[in-house]
């Protein structure tokens, strides 16, 4: 999905290229068009590569539990602690990162 | 251009397909490969931990508006606090698996009341997995509808 958002956005690059040929009239018009759609590809591409970095951290989680079931596991205080480390840790940087965010709006 | 308007229509509509293929896809479910209360409360954590990085990786995205970023940002606010009254009763339940441990050594009175004590810490962590589940899912909805996916 990344590599055919990423020829996409090749293809509007070089669409881009050629506003200049088009008349005075339509080239406004157009380099609005092209500048949404750049927009929305762009984005498109952002949530595509977070989805597919959850994918597989959600699919390595699902071997692990696979794993523990297939053993009859009990998880282990240590492994709470690990994981909850983990979700500290996620949720500390993801509320830094909103309040970069914010703070570069305008 | 005789319709500039249906140009841009179409324009927009040829770009976000990708885009939304993209995010309705069906991710992993890591919860529904596991046998028992303590295995389904780790994934869940584990999966909660695998979104809040990606939820991260997407909110520092400059090209992502700002309103997608704190409906995200509300829906952590609300599922990380689910999440840590989950550990708390998973702690609680490990100690109370612990002590069956060393009980099933005991007497029969003493050994009946740790497995009390385990049935009970385990409907807790059960009803615990229940609402931080609730919780997580609507950020992952938040997720798949806007940015980004454990079902």
């Amino acid at each position: 999905m990344s590599n055919f958002l990423l020829q996409l956005q090749l293809l509007l690059s070089a669409l881009s290229a050629l506003l200049p040929l088009l008349p005075d009239a339509l080239r406004t018009r157009a380099g609005e068009i092209l500048n949404i759609a750049g927009k929305a590809l762009s984005l498109g591409g952002v949530l595509s590569t977070g989805a597919e970095e959850l994918a597989q951290k959600l699919a390595a989680i699902r071997a692990e539990i696979e794993a523990m079931a297939a053993a009859r596991h009990t998880v282990t205080a240590d492994e709470l602690d690990a994981a909850m480390t983990r979700v500290a840790a996620a949720s500390s940087a993801f509320r830094e990162a909103l309040q970069t965010a914010e703070a570069a709006t305008p | 251009m005789k319709h500039p308007f249906r140009a841009l229509a179409l324009a927009c509509a040829l770009t976000l397909t990708p885009a939304c293929a993209a995010l309705h896809f069906t991710p992993p479910n890591p919860i529904a490969a596991a046998q028992t209360n303590d295995q389904r409360a780790y994934a869940l954590i584990q999966s909660y931990g695998a979104l809040i990085e990606t939820a991260a990786t997407v909110v520092r995205d400059p090209s992502v508006p700002i309103e997608v970023k704190r409906a995200i940002g509300r829906a952590e606010a609300a599922a990380t606090p689910s999440v840590q009254t989950l550990q708390i009763a998973f702690s609680a339940y490990l100690r109370a698996h612990a002590a069956y441990v060393t009980a099933s050594r005991a007497d029969d009175s003493t050994l009946t009341r740790a497995l009390n004590a385990l049935n009970a810490a385990s409907q807790s962590l059960g009803q615990s997995i229940n609402r931080a589940q609730a919780t997580v899912a609507e950020l992952q909805s938040l997720m798949n509808t806007h940015g980004g996916a454990s079902r």
